[in-house]
């Protein structure tokens, strides 16, 4: 009897309590509707917290609670609209938030807001102009099978606008690659980046800079070279870097035939330049010399037969170098006279260190520089007039009298 | 139809044929590499298959060129040598005499104009050109040909000298042919329009009296003085080129040589079938 009494009692004293909480949780002050407006005080993870009455999606871990209006509109806190910037990175903001992919890799999905406001694209594209298959919140599912191939991916974005630079990079020795399945080539955003892409030349010693992310060994050659060593001078405007010679987006490979002959061209266009090789003291001559000799001339020639024949002779990188380029009286230059006999026997073997005198080293011939060669054509420039003129004149001399005789 | 007779043996015919075939092929794909820039040099170039293959088909020709001066230099060397031939190229005295009688004359201070032997100064000129533009082609070509080998003992100048006296002596050589040799195997009043001598090997006699009077005094002299003497087989009579039809003096030329003996000269054979000289 006595515990029966307690029973009820225990009861009673549930449902009542059950009673009461249930009438109370209907009644609670400020209880929100769906959607409902904030006013800025509350702590959404009361509610919305993984033990709340309304859980966040599971995608929210990456947040903190400051960061829900980010996304979620102070004045309805409904799933948040899709379009404006400012939306995307209510979230994208957050330095934790990321995704973990199918390789297992983390892809850091955050963006820095005044990096991008900065960038070139700033005041021009919202996120949804680039990642057009995301627009609303939830985003859609996706497969990414990795970070590279996420990058690979994104790339054929960029042409929507820069189509001429797309195409141009069809062309190139990297997109050759691409295509070939080899997924380091660089794409768009490995040169220019993905969310802060600045004017790729500014300053101009960033480009070759942008280069060396791959071709470590090779910049490290060029910025030891002439070339190289003044880039970041005052004068560091007259120097090529890297996309001067191999152009930005259509590079070629430079292993061609046909890049090999149209390598003098590309030399020839600075060191053809008469203003600009005064400043230095350097002289135009070295391209009509080059052009008028041996090498220049079956080079020039093999370029007019077909751009796929390899030019056996000379050209200008064969002797000066390539990106290691020096001064011509730099000791390291494979042209300084000490260094002439072994750069010659690369293509000459045997050569000797008389060989190299064959080569008049771009000069003219005179008096004071290879006199012999000077002298014969001299010899010889006059020479056959004269003797031409006397030819002609026993000949004219010889008609004549014939024909007032006969 | 007048008398014939033979100025050019077999072998020297060939040779001038064979020189011909190879000056032409020297001289087309020397010049255009010369002077590639030129449009009709690049056709040229590019019409042989490039520049690789213009080259080798020019030291191809350089060394049978070569090869054929050496045959050249060893017949001469061998009718002079072992026939004790007359080497009738020589320049001698009377070549300068005949020279500034050549020029009296064409200037009009006299009437009298040179008397000429087997070759003329003219012809002299020009194959002493031949031979000396020869040797200089031919040497500078084998510098330029092989550059590391030549400057193992001389200075690298030498090379860049050897394009000089290559290219210009080439020059020199095609412009000879073309002016002087052309004007005197085409156009010289006389041969006009073509001087078929080198290939039929044959000279008219009207000709002989003409251009090589005291060659012909000379053949006449010898073969009257030998025409007994001489066993017939060594001296190869071409009876076909003698049919002698008119037997017409030729007037107005100051020889001295026994002209009208020519007849009989001609009824006996030719005395230069006989020379084995150059």
């Amino acid at each position: 009897m006595k515990s029966a009494n307690l029973w009820i009692i225990i009861g009673g004293i549930a449902v009542a309590a059950a009673v009461a909480w249930f009438s109370a949780a209907q009644a609670a002050p400020g209880a929100p509707q769906v959607p409902h407006g904030v006013a800025g005080q509350e702590k959404c993870l009361t509610c919305h917290g993984s033990q709340g009455v309304r859980p966040v999606p599971s995608g929210h871990a990456a947040f903190d609670e400051k960061s829900c209006l980010g996304c979620h509109s102070p004045s309805a806190a409904a799933p948040p609209a899709a379009s404006p910037q400012q939306d995307c990175l209510g979230c994208h903001v957050q330095p934790s938030l990321s995704m973990t992919l199918a390789s297992g890799e983390t892809l850091p999905l955050v963006v820095n807001r005044k990096a991008f406001a900065t960038s070139i694209h700033g005041d021009k594209l919202s996120c949804t102009g680039c990642h057009s298959s995301i627009s609303a919140y939830p985003h859609p599912e996706s497969e990414i099978p990795s970070r590279r191939d996420y990058r690979v991916a994104q790339y054929e974005l960029c042409q929507n606008c820069h189509f001429d630079n797309y195409t141009r990079m069809l062309d190139s020795a990297h997109y050759q690659l691409l295509a070939g399945g080899d997924a380091r080539a660089p794409v768009c955003a490995d040169c220019h980046g993905a969310h802060y892409v600045t004017p790729p030349s500014q300053p101009r010693t960033e480009v070759s800079r942008t280069c060396s992310a791959c071709h470590q060994d090779v910049y490290s050659e060029y910025a030891a070279s002439v070339h190289g060593r003044a880039i970041s001078g005052e004068n560091g405007g007259d120097v090529p870097v890297c996309t001067d010679c191999h152009t930005a987006h259509s590079i070629e490979s430079p292993l061609t035939a046909a890049f090999r002959l149209q390598s003098v061209k590309l030399c020839s266009d600075c060191h053809g330049d008469k203003e600009l090789m005064q400043k230095y003291g350097l002289s135009t001559n070295v391209v009509k010399s080059y052009l008028e000799d041996f090498h220049g001339k079956s080079v020039a020639l093999v370029g007019k037969q077909s751009k796929e024949i390899w030019a056996e002779a000379a050209v200008c990188t064969d002797c000066h170098g390539v990106h290691d380029i020096q001064a011509v009286d730099d000791p390291d230059s494979p042209v300084l006279k000490a260094n002439l006999a072994s750069t010659c026997s690369k293509c000459h073997p045997g050569a000797t260190a008389n060989f190299p005198g064959a080569w008049l080293s771009h000069y003219e011939p005179g008096m004071d520089k290879a006199t012999l060669v000077f002298l014969v054509r001299w010899f010889y420039r006059v020479l056959i007039p004269f003797i031409l003129a006397g030819l002609l004149v026993h000949i004219g001399l010889g008609l004549w009298r014939a024909l007032k005789h006969d | 139809m007048a008398a014939n007779f033979i100025r050019f043996n077999l072998s020297q015919r060939v040779q001038h044929i064979i020189l011909m075939v190879i000056f032409t092929a020297l001289a087309v794909t020397g010049l255009a590499q010369r002077f590639h820039t030129a449009g009709w040099a690049e056709w040229v170039i590019m019409g042989l298959g490039g520049i690789e293959q213009t080259r080798l088909i020019h030291r191809i020709f350089g060394l049978l060129f070569t090869l054929s001066i050496v045959y050249h230099f060893s017949e001469v060397a061998i009718s002079f040598f072992v026939h004790r031939s007359r080497l009738s190229m020589i320049p001698t005295l009377s070549d300068f005499r005949a020279v500034a009688i050549a020029v009296k004359h064409g200037f009009g201070f006299t009437d009298r104009r040179p008397q000429f032997g087997r070759f003329d100064y003219s012809q002299k000129f020009e194959y002493w050109g031949l031979i000396f533009g020869s040797l200089v082609l031919t040497v500078t070509g084998f510098v330029l040909a092989f550059p590391v080998t030549f400057t193992r003992l001389l200075p690298g100048q030498v090379v860049a000298a050897s394009v000089e006296f290559h290219g210009y002596e080439a020059t020199l050589a095609v412009l000879t042919i073309i002016v002087w040799h052309f004007y005197d195997v085409f156009f010289k009043p006389g041969v006009f329009p073509v001087d078929t001598s080198i290939h039929t090997g044959k000279i008219s006699e009207k000709r002989m009296l003409e251009e090589h009077p005291l060659e012909y005094a000379e053949m006449v002299a010898e073969a009257l003085g030998e025409a007994d003497a001489l066993p017939a087989e060594q001296c190869q009579p071409e009876p076909a080129e003698h049919e002698i039809q008119s037997p017409d003096t030729p007037e107005s030329i100051e020889s001295p040589a026994a002209i009208p003996d020519a007849a009989a000269a001609r009824e006996t054979q030719s005395p230069h079938a006989c020379e084995k000289a150059t």
